[in-house]
């Protein structure tokens, strides 16, 4: 079927809404994420959050209810032991990412036969979105927008110059704690959409693709934005054209941009 | 009209009192006590690892102190937090990152200053800091050492601080920058009356430019002006052999 023809089909436009609202905010928190040399701790929640699925299955609950509290639990641990065990966050990240794999691996190896929701988290179908997972991804989509708008100023101010923003106020350990949660919360929410493996790249490639192609702050914000808006349509599109599995076809979209700016930069050097 | 420090004359800028500071079992303050008057310019010297930073730190409310009292201005640092400015020692960001230094000045205009602080504060201050006006399109990654610094003095001074800290300010710069980045604590000490208080090894300038010296090794070893205070015996327990860079200049 005809991309344009499929977004008459309500799980289509479920499918476009979420993977908009999913991959601007992602993008809006890759900026950070970049910024603060933390691209792991994407692909360390993400993995984390299969602990929380494999348990919603075993036990016959919704799995994003859970993976969210799951991630919640994990994001904030790591904060936690970043400043009281003084150990960096990507040793803990790397702890918590296999500790929670090998939970829901264990987990799974208890659930009886085949369980074909795993696969789908694992390799995220975003066709599959329903209306109550469009509910949850839309009402805490918005929440973490609204947040990162009112803090963006000084959540970039505390990543450039951490003892400079504490001077002037900024409660540093707060809002750190805020921009872990958040980050938490949007990756397991990318996990139905983009699955386990993937979300991540979301998380990096449209604001490292925009790093190679701006020169200032605003454009690097805007075209982070726009490039994850184009990743997520050309990927659906490209996905229904040629019956490609949609989180691999987003990827690969949003890879081949980033080729394009590499090499879009050395040429212009 | 931008924020005033309190007309407190008789108030000490800087009040530390028998400040200690201990990590795991090693007492990197112990007990230190000085007293910086309003509009003056103080020098903490010392070795290194004799815990000039953590002073600054301690002071500032960026590490706690196990013991001791601290007031800025009278009062305590939090609430006196719009009064201060602060460049750290290091400023570790990555080079390729896209912000240009006007960027960088209107976010911290933003964040550090009342409304009544309009954007032509910015290219104000970063003539103030002897810098050119072109500089705010310039990215931060692009700018050297020297000017890096002088952008970092411009953000600190944006909101017309009372206080002014300043941790190692010559660190990576060459010797022109470094008489250059002296005449700049002068002008904002002479012009704004800015208290200004900075770590320094750098003791051959200190006559020249300092009210009065704190002399640091875990404990005070010296204070005051630093014609009295900066004597060859001060400076050989401080330094020991370092100290014959010194130039009395008096």
């Amino acid at each position: 079927m005809d991309f344009l023809e499929m977004i008459g089909q309500p799980f289509m436009q479920r499918a476009l809404l979420a993977g908009m609202v999913l991959g601007g905010l992602l993008a809006g928190l890759g900026i950070f994420v970049t910024l603060r040399k933390m691209a792991f701790f994407g692909d360390g929640i993400a993995h984390s959050s299969l602990a929380g699925i494999s348990l919603a299955i075993l036990l016959g609950w919704s799995p994003l209810p859970v993976a969210l509290a799951w991630a919640l639990m994990v994001a904030l641990v790591i904060w936690w032991l970043e400043k009281s065990v003084r150990l960096p966050s990507d040793t803990l990240i790397g702890i918590f990412f296999t500790a929670s794999m090998a939970v829901g691996i264990l987990v799974i190896s208890r659930t009886e036969g085949y369980q074909p929701e795993i696969i789908s988290y694992l390799f995220g179908n975003i066709l599959s979105v329903g209306k109550g997972d469009l509910a949850v991804i839309l009402t805490l989509s918005a929440a973490i927008a609204a947040w990162l708008a009112i803090s963006f100023r000084r959540l970039t101010f505390m990543s450039l110059t951490e003892e400079s923003a504490a001077v002037a106020g900024i409660r540093i350990r707060l809002h750190s704690a805020l921009l872990y949660v958040a980050l938490a919360l949007t990756t397991v929410l990318g996990v139905k959409a983009f699955g386990i493996i993937l979300v991540s790249a979301l998380l990096i490639l449209p604001a490292a693709t925009s790093r190679l192609l701006t020169r200032n702050f605003r454009s690097y914000i805007v075209v982070s934005l726009i490039l994850s808006q184009i990743t997520v349509l050309t990927g659906l599109a490209l996905s229904c054209r040629m019956d490609l599995p949609s989180g691999a076809a987003i990827v690969a979209v949003g890879t081949a941009l980033f080729f394009l700016g590499a090499m879009a930069k050395k040429l212009w050097k | 009209m931008p924020e005033q420090s309190p007309k407190t004359n008789n108030i000490p800028a800087v009040s530390v009192r028998d400040l200690t500071v201990v990590y795991g079992s090693n007492r990197i303050l112990d007990q230190v006590s000085f007293e910086v008057s309003q509009g003056s310019v103080a020098a903490i010297i010392g070795p290194n690892g004799s815990g000039k930073t953590t002073a600054v730190r301690a002071i500032l409310g960026l590490i706690p102190k196990n013991s001791g009292r601290v007031h800025l201005l009278g009062k305590h640092v939090h609430s006196v937090r719009t009064l201060i400015g602060y460049v750290p020692q290091r400023f570790e960001f990555d080079h390729d990152f896209p912000m240009t230094v006007g960027e960088y000045m209107d976010m911290a205009r933003r964040l550090r200053c009342s409304r009544h602080f309009r954007p032509e504060i910015i290219p104000k201050k970063i003539k103030e800091v002897g810098l050119r006006e072109d500089i705010l399109s310039a990215n931060l990654g692009e700018l050297s050492g020297g000017q890096l610094q002088r952008v970092l003095i411009a953000q600190a001074i944006i909101n017309d601080p009372a206080i002014l800290f300043l941790d190692e300010p010559t660190t990576g710069i060459d010797i022109s920058g470094e008489a250059s980045l002296y005449g700049i604590i002068e002008h904002l000490n002479r012009v704004h009356n800015t208290t200004v208080i900075m770590v320094t090894h750098d003791i051959s300038v200190i006559s020249n430019v300092v009210d009065t010296v704190i002399c640091l090794n875990r404990k005070m070893l010296c204070y005051g002006p630093p014609k009295t205070a900066l004597t060859e015996r001060k400076l050989n327990e401080l330094f020991g052999k370092r100290s014959g860079i010194y130039e009395h200049r008096h």
